[in-house]
């Protein structure tokens, strides 16, 4: 995906948190503070775009926790420099949910 | 108590949501929105509590928007541009579109409804000869009277109504300026009309109100029923309200004034009208041909009259447009080829599906062009209201002969236009050959076909060894080469 693509302040918002270290749908909801009913679907159209790639967790982790599994999402190459150009129409975005200094994922 | 009822509601919420989302992604989604539910579920006891039922109400909407973009990516799979699903469900628009406006104008509505009236072949509307085609209130109540009594053998009933300007006056109620037929007391019994408007048990002279004067002039007042009413002078009983759609007589009227024998006897003799007549079949040898019957006065003097059936406006119609019809199929060879095209015998033998579906979808055009023209020759010679029905069939007769030939040219144009095996339009038009001054070096147009099917040859001079356009089918071992096979592959003949 070119990294010209527009994406709009919520997607943005959305990227960045997930950058940032918010790797499950519940975090990236109490981060950005967006309604489920946003979160979700705009998370399935970073990944259908190539943006963002989902994992499952191992399920004897989610077992020691005793919790039901949790689906991880990370920032592709291509959402990256999707992310880098996001930056220059929305200049605060980095400063409003700043990267953590190692990733999660 | 409270928090757990909540709990299982939005576990059920994320439940029902989940059958909106395609079987192929429900187990997984379902997995998600559970897992993530519970997060929110233990929050709900920290210090920045979510509420879960909120929370699931995100699911439907996510549910929601999976399923919606899995159907529609579907549909675009089936109305690919220039896809044979996507020409036939353009016409079916066009017919469908129409269809709705001929239903909503009040005057081309009735050509697609059937007649209110019970054996309606077997009623006709008497005027006089000069107004064939256009019925005026011809008839004097004087002949109308005279024919009740010698014209036993003709008629089974005859019926006399006077279309009048009229003032209606209700007590409490503003007057009312309406066209009302006053009638003879018979007129519904004649139209086998009386039951559906219930009037049985009012005597005197009767008002019925049309449902669109009703709804008019008096808002849908359901009391006014059974109520007096003061019509040119005259009290009559409000006795009901005509359905909409009943009234198919000429002369667009808001109310009927049933007026009892005694009224009646005072009306003037001069009064001009319409007579509506049940015909005894036998006594006129084509009773269905109803323009054409004529009745010649049974009492001496030398006066013709029309027996115009009421059916002959949708008669006359069809009539009309089979014409038209037949005209243009005649005249399609005059400015179009009718060769659909020389495709390799051995695939028309061994694939007699595919010629099937190929002269299927050809028919498929001919006929929603003719459903096309119809409604819409229907509705604009008759949607403005026309009486005039001689006007109205000329007039579509004249809007409907070009369009008719002109869309069947563009179907055969189309359908040589279209790759014999998905019946998708053929594309990237190629110069091929050298231009020959002897005319023996071929030169003329490749078209090729999206999905690899094959090549179509048009030669730019038509000879005796290369005069229709000839297919050229590809081997499978070319699908490689065409990416939009690769992905709708499984769609293709």
């Amino acid at each position: 995906m070119p990294p010209e693509t527009k994406l709009s302040h919520t997607a943005a918002m959305i990227l960045q948190a997930i950058h940032a270290g918010h790797i499950y749908g519940f975090d990236i909801m109490a981060t950005t503070g967006l309604p489920s009913g946003t979160v979700y679907p705009a998370m399935r159209r970073l990944e259908r775009d190539g943006w963002i790639a989902s994992k499952w967790e191992q399920q004897s982790i989610a077992d020691e926790e005793q919790r039901p599994p949790r689906k991880y999402y990370r920032v592709t190459p291509a959402g990256r420099a999707t992310l880098k150009a996001a930056y220059k129409r929305y200049p605060l975005l980095e400063r409003m949910l700043p990267a953590s200094d190692m990733e999660r994922v | 108590m409270k928090r757990r009822l909540l709990d299982r509601s939005s576990e059920l919420v994320v439940k029902l949501a989940g059958a909106m989302v395609p079987r192929a992604q429900r187990e997984e989604w379902t997995a998600e929105w559970v897992g993530e539910l519970w997060q929110v579920q233990q929050s709900e006891q920290g210090d920045t509590p979510v509420d879960a039922l909120e929370f699931s109400l995100g699911a439907m909407r996510d549910a929601f928007l999976i399923g919606w973009g899995q159907r529609r990516e579907a549909l675009q799979r089936i109305f690919v541009k220039g896809s044979a699903a996507n020409c036939i469900a353009l016409l079916v628009a066009m017919a469908a579109a129409g269809i709705a406006v001929c239903v909503a104008l009040p005057g081309s509505r009735p050509m697609l409804e059937p007649m209110p009236y019970r054996d309606a072949d077997n009623l006709v509307l008497i005027s006089r000869f000069a107004a064939i085609g256009k019925p005026t209130p011809s008839i004097r109540l004087a002949e109308y009277r005279e024919w009740t009594g010698d014209t036993a053998g003709l008629y089974q009933s005859l019926a006399f109504y006077a279309p009048e300007a009229a003032t209606l006056r209700i007590h409490h109620r503003p007057a009312a300026s309406l066209t009302v037929a006053v009638a003879s007391a018979n007129l519904l019994d004649v139209l086998n009309l009386k039951r559906a408007a219930g009037v049985e048990n009012a005597k005197g002279a009767r008002l019925l109100l049309t449902y669109a004067a009703w709804r008019r002039w008096y808002r849908s007042d359901r009391g006014l029923r059974g109520g007096m009413v003061d019509v040119r002078g005259q009290q009559a009983t409000l006795a009901g309200v005509l359905p909409d759609g009943d009234w198919r007589l000429p002369d667009n009227v808001d109310a009927i004034l049933l007026e009892d024998a005694q009224d009646s006897e005072q009306l003037p003799a001069t009064l001009r009208g319409f007579v509506v007549a049940r015909i005894l079949p036998a006594a006129f040898p084509a009773p269905r041909n109803g323009l054409r019957s004529m009745v010649e006065a049974p009492y001496g003097e030398e006066l013709h009259y029309a027996c115009q059936s009421l059916t002959a406006i949708q008669e006359g119609s069809a009539e009309a447009l089979g014409c038209c019809l037949l005209l243009a199929l005649f005249s399609l060879p005059v400015i179009a080829a009718l060769s659909v095209g020389d495709y390799p015998i051995a695939m028309e033998a061994h694939r007699a599906g595919l010629v099937a579906r190929r002269y299927g979808f050809l028919a498929a055009k001919f006929v929603l062009i003719a459903v096309i023209v119809a409604v819409w020759s229907s509705t604009l010679a008759f949607g403005m209201g026309s009486r005039d029905i001689g006007a109205a069939m000329s007039a579509q007769m004249a809007v409907a002969f070009v369009p008719l030939l002109f869309g069947f040219r563009w179907a055969m144009r189309d359908q040589r236009d279209r790759c014999p095996v998905c019946l998708r339009k053929l594309s990237h038009p190629a110069r091929v050959g050298q231009v020959s001054w002897s005319f023996l070096g071929w030169y003329g147009t490749e078209m090729i076909c999206a999905r690899g099917h094959g090549l179509l040859h048009i030669a730019e001079l038509p000879t005796s060894w290369f005069g229709a356009q000839r297919w050229l089918g590809l081997d499978p071992s070319w699908v490689g080469l065409f990416e939009d096979r690769a992905i709708t592959g499984s769609h293709s003949g």
